[in-house]
């Protein structure tokens, strides 16, 4: 391995190791996005560095493949990000925490001890209950009205940021 | 330096950049998380330097060795203050300076394309899409999920675990030489795809044999990744308004 190449390769890790932190601890959709955008930087970073490094091309030519799929990426996840927020007038992940029928199990809670107190008044009992699996609903003129009003955004009522300055 | 001082230098180096972590996504004042963020930044960059064999003594020359450090401290420095940021406009263009020193390291890897594509597309068109989002989501200002980070600790002691087994590894690898009894990817004969050599008398950041490779060797994977894009653009405008205004 010549001595050149090795800080860049660390530089790269270092990128991955912070893109992925923020991947973890964020609670906002779209920064969990961006750190995930910052690691392949660092994965881009690394496969340039071996490609320069064995004197051929495809590192590079695999990173632009990397770049076009973060592209893509970036367009269908910003769409569905949208049409969650569209649903609860919030960007917050831990809102989808609970993601299931509201009849059913929770299969995991995450600890409430680490969260801050939600003052969010009755925060799914709002939420549409999905179309009986294995029928076709009944489609008519007025289904995409009724559908959207069955969307309403729900109230959530949140606390006032934290006064630490 | 030695080997083993330059190791202990390397582990001390991220142990202070995972105690800087911790103070920057702690909830406390303000002014300790920046000073958190500078540590974490400082920490990285600094064991980041214990790679370099010695300023001036190496191959490169002291132009590259300045341009290095400048664009490595760049994306470092932003991608730290990126991660530990309360507010989610700054994170953006936090990111967009570290994708512009992530470019800088591309340019001294004799990838000149490829920076300006990255540019490109990352600071031209994927950043302006994520402020767009932000500021049509979130016009209230501060919103109280981006005050505290999820499970901060377990997350450091995660991930700086990673991090200081790659360095290692890294550090043992370039103790190494490069021997005949090494494995098949250090030996000559592994070739790569014949279009993705560039050509004895032609130079190795040349736009044309980058172009060769991907239309030579990748060509499939080109017409895919075409493909892949038109589907993608056709996802996005179906999942993204709503449904009353006729979603698919």
């Amino acid at each position: 391995m010549s001595d050149a190449s090795t800080p860049f390769l660390a530089v790269g890790a270092v990128l991955f190791i912070l893109g992925g932190i923020g991947f973890v601890t964020r609670r906002n959709l779209i920064l969990i996005f961006l750190s995930a955008e910052l690691m392949l930087h660092g994965v881009s970073l690394t496969l340039v560095t071996f490609g320069r490094m064995h004197g051929n091309l495809e590192g590079q030519a695999f990173t632009i493949f990397i770049l076009t799929v973060a592209a893509c990426e970036a367009a269908l996840g910003l769409s569905l990000i949208l049409s969650l927020y569209q649903r609860t007038k919030s960007l917050d992940v831990d809102l989808w925490s609970r993601l299931r029928e509201p009849d059913l199990p929770a299969y995991a809670t995450p600890p409430d001890s680490e969260l801050l107190p939600l003052e969010i008044e009755k925060p799914f009992a709002p939420s549409p209950r999905l179309t009986k699996a294995g029928g076709l609903p009944d489609i008519d003129d007025d289904f995409p009205a009724t559908l959207a009003s069955t969307t309403d955004p729900r109230k959530i009522y949140t606390p006032a940021p934290l006064d630490e300055d | 330096m030695t080997d083993s001082v330059r190791q202990a230098v390397m582990f001390a180096a991220v142990a202070a950049s995972a105690a800087g972590m911790w103070l920057a996504t702690s909830p406390r004042a303000v002014r300790w998380r920046i000073l958190g963020a500078t540590l974490a930044s400082a920490g990285l960059i600094a064991a980041v330097v214990t790679f370099e064999k010695g300023i001036g003594g190496s191959a490169q020359s002291l132009e590259d060795q300045i341009m290095f450090w400048a664009f490595a401290a760049a994306a470092i420095i932003s991608g730290a203050f990126m991660v530990t940021s309360r507010e989610p406009v700054y994170a953006a263009l936090w990111f967009a300076l570290a994708t512009l020193g992530v470019c800088g390291l591309f340019m001294l890897q004799a990838a000149p394309f490829l920076a300006a594509a990255t540019i490109i597309v990352y600071a031209g068109a994927i950043i302006v899409t994520f402020l767009f989002v932000i500021m049509l989501a979130q016009q209230t200002g501060r919103s109280f999920y981006d005050q505290r980070a999820r499970t901060p600790i377990m997350a450091i002691v995660a991930s700086w675990l990673m991090l200081g087994a790659l360095l290692w590894n890294f550090q043992t690898w370039q103790a190494v030489e490069r021997v005949e009894s090494a494995g098949p990817a250090m030996k000559a004969e592994v070739l790569p795809n014949p279009l993705s050599q560039p050509d004895s008398d032609e130079a190795f950041n040349t736009l044309r044999a980058l172009g060769r490779s991907l239309f030579g060797d990748y060509l499939y994977a080109v017409e895919i990744c075409g493909t892949l894009l038109l589907i993608a653009a056709i996802g996005a405008i179906a999942i993204a308004p709503r449904r009353a205004e006729g979603t698919i």
